[in-house]
């Protein structure tokens, strides 16, 4: 399949964003079972080992405004958007979706699947810690995957060994280890790849069958280390916020009428979704795979650390700007968005100490291209002429 | 109702201010003048120049009733306003009264939308009224055709040539308004932007009207009813035929003269 | 005959004489946190431990001084809090950043009394956040959070009640190390069996509601809930509620009411806003529509018999059994407030849209409502605001049912004179149902 080089690659990734339906019922026509879901709290190794492709539920970037008579209008457009596409039944091939407790907004979309869009008979929700450092947490986290577990075994029709679980815990592991890698590229200064490539390819491999997507990754890594670097950098900018899979944003960052690359995404449809392993080969499966989610980087919405009220996330922030090293950061997060805003209070003081101008996006189902443009290049102008 | 007297229907809306004259089931005449920031000036203007239309005097009128969202301020002199009603309760008896098969009128206003379900005496059984982010959308309407350099027809002509599916999809109104403008420094095809912006506003229509059962017929009454690009993406996200009724904007005022002493 | 509650002024006092007191605290310890929380085990560190709640305390606050109020949001907005944030939070954070305090007995202090520690709560995303930006702001006051979980039949399922139960204990080693003290079981096991007193006493007051007419109505069951939302910890706080329990009964017996005229009952859901609150009521008043029950209002302090054989019943426990409850233990006492505090109806509805839809479904049956009223608010998670859109669309074939967005404490959010069209609207649609009643 592959002809030539990573843009054929990259291109295959591409096209699966772009029709994910098409990728998803393919997959169930080789015999596949496929389970929905959203956020990035849902044990997929568990789902994986059951034989159970996972798929995540994203937006469609269409008007929604006919969900407001479903969830409040000031809920955030990511989670109109997926209640959206339940009420206008495009999911309606999944044999399953599954949802672990998250922020408001989302656990508001996967009510609205259940209620009102068909999915009470196959659907699940996961209990899960809303604060994920709480002592006993990682406890309460076994038990809930264990009832998980013993729900797929039902629907599946199937039981799922600890052999089962090892080799998902693997096959996961290896697909970040990936991602990681073709992030990586992008610490270099003159990377072959550029920051809205590996967006798309991440968020591709947010609705893949892992297996697939780790020979693809595996491809792709092998010809982007034989392939030179492309054009000088630019000034290098970093994301750091919330759920975000429109991809025109991240091609507006790399073409503004300056040269910027886009160097890091830190967010739960980019890093946040696999900067993590499980730990391998331990005899309680289920206890590695908490610990693996317990020890992630933390959603905003349950990260506050019992004693201190620590935000651990921003451990890893200031990790990412050491390693990636950007000129400017963009906050950017869905609108009416609870959580995300409140970490950019904390988060800002913290850049301006390192010296690293800043500025924020403001996301809804639409990218005005202009406006956000100009913003762009504000805080582009301000990095090459006024900030140290 | 008495078949000799001539009554007023007055309906002081945001935008604008209706007057209909009627004498038993027969329309005589009708006005509408800008609300603008004076209520009783907009209302005086509108039932003179709606008299004048019927060659009658102010003084010959048996009666004026008014509703709208400004009917309570009409309760002055000189405008003698006999009673007022509720624009619900209007929009109810004057939908009835335009088509007498009707049973669910949805009215899209300048700043508040209704849909209202009434029995075939037009009694009310059921409301729902916008909030909000869907507050201002026939003045969004009005506004965005100006800053395009386009009248409001001009406009809802041209959403029906449109080819592509262009939407514009933020929260409210107010932001809206520039996404629109966005679309335009895009160099986005004007229909296609004047077909996006009608959806804008059909979108929360319809999506407040999903939230109550909606018996038929289902007409359509406003201003903005006048638009056959927003008739048809009513229908079409309703899925269902909605119709527009007779002079639209006037349903509300007919509703008051008909609700005059208790009339049916 | 309108009745005038004889206990009144002792509630208002209570609530003042907390205040003052955590305000005022030259010593022992200032501890401040979600009221959502289990409060007894702050009573384990002494009898001189002051509380504040962020919650009680915005409401408060936007009641007595508006104007103060809209000083602190947007002094809280200027500091880089959203416009889209928890309003009670804004006012909160906005008194930090102005450095003033404004108490229920008309006091505005200068300096902001930081308190020794934070114990609080998380359940929407929004609550703990709150306090961690507190903490930030008052050079890193150690903070403690509970993750209560929540969701329907919550306080049934031993594993959430497990997952509470080691937090709360952990919490307490926490206290210990942080203050300094040690924590004395016998302290909390009082405060413990007085927290559970007062919720369950709650609920009886607010199940009276369901006699025709309702004794209480939303103005005076707003204003009388707060105490205990101050601390419940205290023996004051179950004698007042006691009082206040005997004294409603009373008007039951007799057939008062502090508004006879009830010619429509109205079921509420939505938190008390402070902003438009009045203007709302006189419209319903005049129609004599009142609101007899209200989910928030009886569901944040009051526990009731919650699930049983899967419905959902607003019957009240008897308050006889808290005396019973075995409390021997730091353990018992534990779980038995956890326990209690889950089957808050609010805790249960957040995580729960069933939960909710069977919580609004039983409360129109029991209190025979002839209206369902909802009123999110813009900026509150907690508020249901998750639930209230699907509520509508399920409740609007079935009982006269309208929705009108507010916010608890910024009058930005909230289109007054939207809402009053809706109320009026919604008068409207309680009359013409009960004509067409009655014609048939």
């Amino acid at each position: 399949m592959m002809k030539k080089g990573s843009k054929a690659i990259i291109e295959y990734f591409r096209h699966i964003t772009e029709n994910t339906h098409e990728y998803a019922k393919s997959l169930q026509g080789k015999g596949q079972l496929l389970a929905g879901y959203m956020c990035t709290h849902v044990p997929e190794e568990i789902l994986y080992a059951a034989g159970i492709i996972p798929v995540r539920i994203l937006s469609s970037h269409v008007s929604q405004a006919m969900t407001r008579s479903y969830l409040h209008e000031t809920y955030c457009s990511f989670s109109h958007d997926c209640a959206y596409q339940g009420l206008q039944h495009n999911y309606d091939y999944l044999d399953l979706l599954v949802m672990s407790s998250s922020c408001l907004h989302m656990s508001e979309a996967f009510n609205v699947w259940v209620r009102f869009a068909g999915f009470q008979q196959k659907s699940f929700l996961i209990p899960y810690p809303h604060i994920i450092q709480t002592k006993p947490a990682g406890g309460f986290l076994v038990e809930s995957f264990g009832e998980f577990k013993q729900f797929i075994e039902k629907f599946a029709k199937k039981s799922i060994t600890d052999d089962d679980l090892e080799r998902a815990i693997k096959v996961y592991n290896q697909n970040r280890r990936l991602l990681k890698r073709l992030w990586e590229f992008l610490r270099r200064d003159n990377p072959p790849i550029t920051g809205l490539e590996i967006a798309t390819v991440t968020l591709a491999s947010q609705v893949m069958d892992k297996q697939e997507c780790n020979q693809m990754l595996e491809q792709l890594i092998q010809r982007l280390e034989a392939e030179p670097g492309k054009a000088p950098s630019g000034v290098r900018l970093m994301l750091t916020g919330g759920a975000c899979d429109d991809l025109r944003i991240f091609d507006l960052i790399e073409h503004l009428n300056y040269s910027t690359n886009l160097i890091f995404i830190d967010s739960c449809t980019a890093a946040r979704y696999f900067w993590f392993e499980m730990p391998e080969d331990r005899p309680d499966k289920l206890e590695a795979i908490a610990e693996g989610y317990i020890g992630r980087i933390p959603c905003p919405a349950k990260d506050n650390v019992p004693g201190t009220g620590e935000k651990k996330r921003f451990r890893f922030i200031q990790q990412f700007i050491e390693d990636f090293k950007p000129d400017g950061v963009v906050f950017f997060y869905q609108r009416f968005c609870s959580p995300q805003p409140h970490d950019i209070v904390a988060l800002k003081p913290i850049l301006n100490k390192l010296g690293i101008p800043s500025t924020e996006l403001e996301l809804d189902t639409t990218v005005p291209i202009t406006r956000f443009g100009t913003q762009l290049e504000a805080l582009v102008e301000i990095i090459e002429r006024v900030a140290p | 109702m008495s078949k000799e007297k001539i009554l007023a229907g007055l309906d002081a809306g945001h935008v604008n201010t209706k007057v209909i004259i009627m004498r038993g089931q027969e329309i005589l005449g009708y006005c509408t003048v800008p609300t603008g920031f004076d209520v009783v000036a907009a209302a005086q203007t509108a039932l003179n120049d709606a008299s004048d239309n019927v060659g009658i005097s102010h003084g010959e009128l048996g009666g004026i009733v008014a509703t709208g969202i400004f009917r309570d301020m009409t309760k002055v002199p000189p405008l003698n306003v006999t009673s007022t009603v509720p624009e619900y309760v209007a929009d109810a008896k004057g939908a009835l009264f335009l088509n007498k098969n009707s049973r669910t009128v949805i009215d899209i206003g300048g700043n508040i939308q209704k849909a209202i379900r009434y029995d075939q005496n037009g009694n009310l059984l059921d409301v729902n009224q916008n909030d909000k982010c869907a507050d201002g959308l026939g003045i969004f309407y009005t506004t965005i055709a100006k800053a395009i350099g386009l009248s409001e027809q001009e406009m809802s002509e041209l959403a029906l040539k449109s080819t592509n599916n262009l939407f514009i999809a933020i929260q409210c109104a107010v932001s809206a308004e520039s996404e629109a403008i966005d679309l335009m420094c895009q160099g986005r095809d004007i229909a296609d932007v004047a077909d996006a912006i009608l959806r804008f506003i059909v979108e929360r229509v319809a999506d407040m009207c999903t939230s109550m059962s909606l018996t038929k017929e289902i007409v359509v009454a406003g201003g903005l009813a006048k638009s056959q690009a927003l008739i048809k993406h009513l229908s079409s996200l309703m899925k269902q035929d909605v119709s527009a009724l007779d002079i639209p904007e006037y349903v509300g005022a007919i509703g008051a003269v008909i609700s005059y002493e208790g009339g049916k | 005959m309108t009745y005038i509650l004889k206990t009144w002024d002792e509630f208002k006092n209570y609530q003042r004489t907390c205040y003052r007191n955590y305000v005022y605290a030259s010593e022992g310890l200032r501890c401040m946190g979600s009221t959502w929380s289990v409060l007894a085990p702050l009573k384990g560190l002494g009898e001189d431990v002051y509380i504040i709640g962020g919650e009680p305390h915005a409401a408060s606050t936007a009641g007595t001084f508006p104007e103060e109020s809209r000083e602190d949001i947007s002094a809280a907005e200027s500091a880089g809090l959203g416009f889209h944030s928890c309003s009670y939070l804004k006012l909160f954070v906005g008194e930090i950043v102005r450095d003033k305090i404004a108490i229920p007995d008309g006091t505005i202090k200068e300096g902001y009394p930081k308190p020794d520690l934070i114990w609080t709560t998380h359940l929407c995303t929004q609550h703990s956040k709150w306090y961690q930006e507190v903490s930030r702001r008052l050079g890193g006051i150690p903070m403690y959070a509970i993750d209560m979980i929540g969701g329907g039949n919550a306080e049934k399922d031993p594993k959430i009640v497990k997952y509470v139960c080691d937090q709360i204990e952990e919490g307490i080693r926490w206290l210990e190390r942080v203050t300094g003290r040690e924590f004395s079981d016998e302290l909390f096991i009082k405060a413990a069996r007085n927290e559970i007193k007062v919720l369950v006493l709650w609920g009886n007051i607010c199940a009276l509601n369901r006699h025709a007419p309702a004794p209480l109505d939303e103005r005076r069951l707003i204003a009388l809930f707060p105490p205990a939302m101050v601390d419940r910890t205290t023996d004051q706080t179950v004698r007042i509620y006691e009082a206040l329990l005997k004294e409603v009964r009373y008007m039951v017996e007799t057939g008062e009411s502090v508004v006879p005229d009830q010619r429509f009952r109205i079921v509420y859901f939505g938190l008390a806003h402070t902003y438009g609150h009045p203007e709302i009521a006189r419209i319903l008043r005049d129609a004599g529509a009142e609101i007899v029950a209200s989910v928030y209002t009886f569901g944040t302090t009051g526990n009731f018999r919650g699930f049983v054989n899967g419905n959902w019943s607003w019957e009240p426990l008897d308050p006889a059994w808290v005396d019973e409850l075995d409390l021997s233990s730091r353990r018992d006492a534990i779980s038995a407030l956890a326990k209690i505090v889950l089957g808050w109806p609010t805790w249960q509805g957040v995580r729960s849209y069933w939960a909710l839809e069977q919580m609004a479904r039983a409360m129109v049956t029991e209190y025979k409502a002839d209206g369902l009223l909802l009123a999110p608010s813009r900026s509150c998670e907690t508020d249901f605001r998750n639930g209230y859109i699907a509520i509508q669309r399920i409740f609007k074939n079935e009982i006269p049912t309208v929705e009108y967005d507010t916010d608890q404490v910024d009058v930005r959010k909230m289109d007054l004179p939207g809402s009053q069209r809706k109320t009026e609207l919604f008068v409207h649609l309680m009359e013409a149902h009960k004509k067409r009643v009655h014609d048939k």
